[in-house]
């Protein structure tokens, strides 16, 4: 079953249009990630899906039903910013919001250790750190334990291990069964935790589906002689590859992912006469295919 | 909605601006009294002008029964205050975004905002339960004055001027969403503009400034002394059962408006 289900969902603010007509599905157990740049919609979506934003077209379903305060209840959210009471402790924060969700008073410890701030939980939540305040939202969450996370940017703001130390939380919670639907504009994390992507570009889906399917890597092996021109006679007669490119100081031979193989290249150009002085194989960074995707 | 109350319990018990308001509001309601009891015990106990006062402004203000119109008039000066606490109770739910934290957990649109307008029924009937003490109290220390409960219904006309200040607050607060300009607009409003629009109207047409939202209940509430001076000077006798209507009217007005802004916008 799918947890969530947006059709045609447009908002727009004035004249704005910040989402523009769309519509995927999150499948039960996945980590969806929603890909996109800075104001690309990202928020705007899962609030309207919270309901604190309300679409100026189309619908959603969660769990395959039209929404309720119930539901909300039973999923997890950390939307755009920490929200809390300034003048509050963390402890005390997290008891509104679990007497609000009407579960998880006895775990508000036990959350508190999970994201490393029960020591600080008689703080006061405006003396604690952007990190700190990430956390506890994260912690607010995490109350009740639900079968449905969403997560708005859920590493914005947290140091290095800071954010190495939620990635592992988000893959735990992921492998104990639950769906988490994470909003990032970050392409590393959405690779490292994410099963599913979907990827907004200035209000407009562009893609969705499964991370290998749609962030489709390709291998890529950069090579180089000192005669440049013979290099790239020689290298006309290889077969296997997707396409050659040239830059700057050297030729760009392209794979299908797992393809690359540095030993017949390396045999072909000497065979033809070429003696090759850089051989490497090189990632595409998901960076240049994220350019790729939104640039279409 | 026992649950909602009690969330918002655990939101201001431990606010300290929230406490130290409050108790200032309720001594200043204690103190606007005393003032005036303190100047009016003076006036009175001088021989000579005690008995021009009386002339004037007939019996002493504190003595039962009049002292239940009298505290409720003086003490409707402070009302400002009380939606002072309003106003904040809303704006920082919106400053800390709370207001998001709370629907994303679980509370219903309208939930919320039903639950604040009930706030200010509280702090209302709370205001009122106050000044009851501090009429009882004047009423008691003031000489040759005996117990008496008539006029009690001066109190609730007070109670509904609180509620009309309270969700008035509440409708600004919405509205403006930020403090500072719904502080401003509030007080500006209810101590300064209605009350030159008021005199506008009634420059223009006689009386109709007293169908303005706050005039309407404060004409509930008179200057309970000059009233033989009133009754020669001003010939348009106060309609109560009008004042009574005009007030339910803009109480639901002021709870719908609420309702509706709160239950359609973006938040």
């Amino acid at each position: 079953m799918d947890v969530l289900t947006l059709n045609g969902i447009t908002k727009y603010y004035g004249k704005i249009c910040a989402l523009n007509n769309v519509s995927f599905s999150v499948p039960e157990g996945s980590v969806f990630g929603i890909l996109g740049p800075n104001g690309s919609g990202k928020t705007t979506m899962l609030g309207i899906v919270m309901d604190i934003l309300k679409p100026s077209a189309g619908s959603f379903l969660l769990l395959g039903k039209p929404s309720n305060e119930n539901m909300r209840r039973h999923i997890g959210t950390l939307l755009e910013t920490p929200n809390f009471y300034h003048y509050l402790s963390g402890e005390k924060n997290l008891r509104i919001a679990a007497e609000i969700k009407g579960k998880g008073l006895d775990q508000i410890d036990d959350v508190l250790h999970k994201v490393n701030l029960y020591n600080r939980k008689d703080s006061k939540f405006s003396t604690y750190s952007l990190g700190m305040k990430q956390r506890l939202a994260i912690a607010a969450a995490l109350l009740g334990d639900p079968d449905v996370l969403v997560f708005d940017e859920p590493t914005n703001g947290l140091d290095p291990v800071g954010i190495a130390e939620i990635r592992e939380l988000i893959k735990k919670l992921a492998l104990d069964g639950k769906t988490i639907i994470m909003a990032s504009h970050m392409l590393d994390e959405v690779e490292k935790v994410c099963t599913h992507v979907a990827i907004l570009k200035m209000s407009i889906l562009i893609t969705a589906g499964k991370v290998d399917e749609v962030l489709v890597n390709e291998d890529i092996i950069e090579v180089g002689a000192t005669n440049m021109n013979a290099l790239e006679l020689a290298l006309n007669t290889l077969s296997g590859h997707s396409g050659i490119k040239k830059q700057q100081d050297f030729l760009q031979i392209l794979f299908a992912k797992g393809t690359a193989d540095l030993e017949k290249v390396n045999a072909h150009c000497f065979a033809n006469g070429v003696v090759l002085t850089h051989l490497v194989v090189k990632k595409k960074s998901l960076e240049t295919k994220f350019l790729e995707l939104t640039n279409k | 909605m026992l649950q909602l109350l009690k969330i918002e319990w655990l939101k201001v018990k431990n606010y300290r601006t929230f406490w130290i308001l409050s108790a200032l509001y309720l001594i200043s309601i204690w103190g606007i009294n005393y003032i005036v009891f303190a100047f009016q015990h003076k006036l009175y106990s001088n021989k000579d002008a005690g008995d021009v006062a009386k002339l004037f402004l007939g019996g002493p203000p504190f003595a039962f029964p009049k002292v239940w119109e009298m505290t409720a008039h003086v003490s409707s000066y402070l009302l400002f205050i009380a939606g002072l606490i309003m106003i904040i109770s809303v704006t920082n739910e919106f400053s800390f975004k709370t207001h998001r934290q709370n629907i994303i957990d679980g509370v219903t649109r309208k939930e919320f905002i039903i639950t604040k307008l009930i706030c200010g029924l509280i702090l209302a009937v709370a205001s009122t339960v106050f000044v009851f003490l501090t009429a009882f109290y004047f009423g008691l220390i003031e000489q040759d004055s005996t117990l008496s409960f008539e006029n009690m219904q001066y109190l609730f006309y007070f109670f509904l001027q609180a509620l009309s200040y309270c969700w008035l607050a509440i409708f600004l607060a919405l509205l403006f969403k930020r403090s500072g300009i719904s502080i401003g607009v509030f007080f500006l409003y209810t101590v300064i503009l209605e009350n030159v629009i008021m005199l506008l109207l009634n420059y223009y047409t006689d009386t109709f400034g007293r169908y303005l939202p706050i005039q309407s209940s404060d004409e509930l509430l008179p200057i309970p002394v000059l009233e033989t001076v009133q009754g020669k000077i001003s010939t348009n006798e106060v309609n109560t059962t009008l004042q009574l209507v005009l007030v339910c009217v803009y109480l639901a007005a002021w709870f719908f408006l609420s309702k509706r802004k709160f239950e359609t916008d973006d938040l």
